[in-house]
């Protein structure tokens, strides 16, 4: 039953939500799309957490998607015990990197009076989510050696099967509870996503880096609204 | 030749009592609104002093505006990839200390105190936590007429000898009104990652789309004049927008209509914005010369011409042949860009200020031969400083300009005391008769319409679909936090 629920309605539910809220929100209420940035207000903790927290997470994160799209290079890279070791720790380390990062913003929120009035519920269960995810996957990489590996031979699976419309549980069944909640936590955050300022997520730049220094709208050539 | 109509704001450094007053009339109808109580999207500053934000003019510190790089302009922060890696913490962004923390009083406190044996105070608390604030440290002119001359105005980059603020034989002020210079080289454009900011292109306002803009922040240390603001609560970025739903409809901007020294002027300038680069180019001392030159006679046949071909309505051309700003900036030669070295071309334009017409020479004022005023060198407001604020460094731009404000309140003088005057004064400022009766009467007496002239938007040959678009009924959602 758990299983089920875990592995098979939160995720179709969690990418419904991506999928349907998403656009909704990018087209009835742009306004709240933004990182909602505190740096403003405070700047000197905010350094230490909030560098180590993407540059710790966005690579294992990005990892975790590799895993998914391009399982047989990686199986082959990792078929190397000492390709696997160094994989493994630097994972750990960008991990923990994380972690540390996500626990210092949470602190911070915390103690700094100046942010009372710009945190709102969906900041708190968001920071906390976020810590959980990161402290469960310091843990599976620790206790659970070789993730790399049988990630790509357990869960990566399992994702397909859910991406081609055919859940297959049964290769994600068998972990112990920390590694179910991971997945749970993933799904979630994946939930939440089109409702909270993760939405920042959703956006890389490109354009900025081909196009001219100097940008014009004329109202003239209907270039947008202002 | 790449024609294009800029709406342009003159002051009148000459003129400003720093009374406030365009502060107050922006605040009003723009940023009096949660988040944006510590901007002042128009501030008045006294010169010498460090300015709101503290330092703006510091771009050691802040990293704004751009600089040469080899043929060609570069933002002075950062390159785009480098931008790309400074996403989650922008490293050069002034914090709310560095402008104030907004603060208000607690009112209710004088009539719901209990009873007791002292007076009940409105006690001060910060807008930005709602926490009682203790003691008052700042506020957007903090440094207002030299008070803490010794802590702030002694910290005048612009000053060359700063041990004149202490001495009272020595000492000057004036004031600076600042808005947006909505420059033809923005580099708060260039910075946005998002590309949130825009220049409008009929009439050159600089705009943040609210709507496209993620906070990314790096406008607000990227604009050398620090006239982008950070909203702490919708987390986005804001700024002047040259009250463009008044100017689209040929009304002034609030600060300019509510200016009660009348130092401002509203009009359309011509420039070819093809040559704009190549004109940045150009070392500190000869930018002013350069901004000058992008600057097009609305009067020539070629640029009428080209102007048309580009889309300036004819509205816009007889506006651009009037315009008070294109008399100021360009024909007399008498109004100077804002720090033209931090390279943005900025579209705001000062009138030196020649006041205080006193010597530094001590109680024996030194006068120049004429007998009225002192020599250029010994006037309190040193040239250098002037110099250094207005005209990258060139002294002679300045002299200029203050030679002809001088020749012009002579002959103005001999003409209300009856004295023959001497066409000789006005020939050595490069003044002739005609010219002076055109410039004292844009100084002094010109009424509204004179001053400002502001095109109407041309709205007629759009689209009415696109019109019922844009015609803005402000922003009627709101951002975030409890309802």
């Amino acid at each position: 039953m758990l299983n089920s629920f875990i592995f098979v309605v939160m995720p179709y539910a969690a990418l419904a939500l991506l999928i349907f809220v998403t656009p909704y929100r990018f087209c009835s209420d742009r306004l709240t799309w933004s990182a909602y940035s505190t740096q403003f207000l405070e700047r000197e903790v905010l350094f230490w957490g909030i560098n180590p927290w993407h540059y710790g997470i966005l690579p294992v994160l990005a990892a975790h998607f590799l895993g998914v799209i391009a399982p047989a290079p990686i199986k082959a890279f990792l078929g190397n015990q000492n390709n696997l070791i160094v994989f493994e720790s630097i994972g750990l380390a960008l991990g923990l990197f994380a972690l540390f990062g996500c626990l210092l913003l949470l602190l911070r929120r915390v103690n700094t009076p100046m942010l009372k009035r710009v945190t709102f519920a969906a900041d708190w269960v968001l920071l906390y989510l976020l810590a959980a995810q990161a402290l469960s996957g310091v843990y599976i990489s620790t206790f659970m050696r070789w993730g790399s590996q049988w990630y790509l031979h357990t869960a990566v699976p399992y994702l397909w099967s859910l991406i081609t419309l055919n859940p297959q549980i049964e290769y994600v069944t068998d972990f112990p509870l920390v590694f179910k909640l991971h997945a749970a936590g993933a799904f979630l955050i994946v939930a939440l996503l089109p409702f909270t300022k993760l939405v920042h997520l959703l956006y890389v730049p490109f354009a900025f880096l081909k196009d001219p220094p100097i940008l014009y709208r004329w109202r003239s050539k209907g270039a947008g609204r202002d | 030749m790449n024609v294009r109509a800029q709406l342009v704001m003159v002051f009148n450094l000459d003129k400003c009592i720093g009374c406030h007053t365009c502060s107050i009339a922006c605040k009003n109808i723009w940023t009096d609104r949660k988040g944006a109580e510590y901007m002042w999207w128009n501030n008045v500053e006294t010169k010498p002093g460090v300015g709101y934000p503290k330092k703006w003019e510091n771009q050691e510190k802040f990293k704004g505006g751009w600089l040469r790089d080899g043929g060609k302009l570069k933002l002075r922060a950062l390159g785009k990839v480098p931008t790309l890696f400074n996403m989650f913490f922008q490293p050069n962004m002034p914090k709310l200390e560095d402008y104030y923390e907004p603060f208000d009083f607690d009112y209710s406190n004088l009539y719901k105190a209990p009873p007791g044996s002292d007076q009940p105070v409105a006690e001060a608390f910060s807008q930005v936590s709602g926490e009682r604030i203790e003691k008052i440290t700042g506020g957007p002119n903090w440094d207002d007429d030299l008070s803490g001359s010794q802590v702030y105005a002694v910290e005048d980059s612009n000053l060359e000898d700063s041990t004149l603020v202490a001495d009272y034989g020595r000492m000057f002020m004036h004031y600076l009104p600042r808005i947006c210079n909505h420059c033809l080289n923005p580099a708060c454009v260039a910075s946005c990652p998002s590309r949130a900011i825009y220049k409008r292109g009929e009439d050159g306002v600089v705009l943040v789309d609210q709507e496209v803009c993620k906070g990314w922040r790096f406008c607000t240390s990227a604009c050398p004049y620090k006239k982008v603001y950070f909203n702490w609560q919708s987390g986005k970025a804001e700024k002047c927008i040259f009250c463009f739903p008044r100017t689209e409809t040929g009304q002034c901007n609030a600060c300019a209509h509510s200016c009660v020294g009348r130092i401002r002027h509203v009009g359309v300038l011509l420039y070819d914005a093809d040559r704009v680069e190549e004109a940045l180019l150009k070392p500190d001392d000869q930018l002013v010369a350069a901004h000058r030159d992008v600057i097009l006679d609305p009067h020539d046949p070629q640029v009428r011409e080209a102007a048309r071909m580009n889309g300036v309505s004819d509205q816009w051309m007889e506006a651009a042949e009037k315009s008070p700003v294109y008399a100021l900036v360009k024909e007399f030669a008498v109004a100077l860009p804002l720090h033209p070295e931090f390279r943005t071309m900025p579209m705001a334009y000062y009138i030196p200020s020649l006041s205080p017409v006193i010597s530094s020479g001590g109680d024996l004022h030194e006068l120049a031969d004429h007998g009225t005023f002192p020599l250029l060198e010994k006037m309190r407001a040193p040239i250098s400083f002037l110099a250094s604020l207005l005209s990258g460094g060139n002294q002679e731009i300045i002299a200029e300009i203050l030679r002809k404000q001088i020749a012009l309140r002579l002959f103005k003088r001999a003409g209300n005391l009856g004295q023959p005057v001497e066409e000789s004064i006005l020939k050595n400022a490069g003044l002739d008769e005609a010219g002076a009766n055109r410039l004292y009467r844009l100084f002094t007496i010109a009424p509204y319409r004179e001053r400002n002239i502001i095109p109407t938007q041309q709205r007629e040959d759009q689209d009415s679909y696109q019109r019922s678009g844009a015609s803005g009924f402000g922003i009627l959602k709101k951002t975030r936090g409890p309802k």
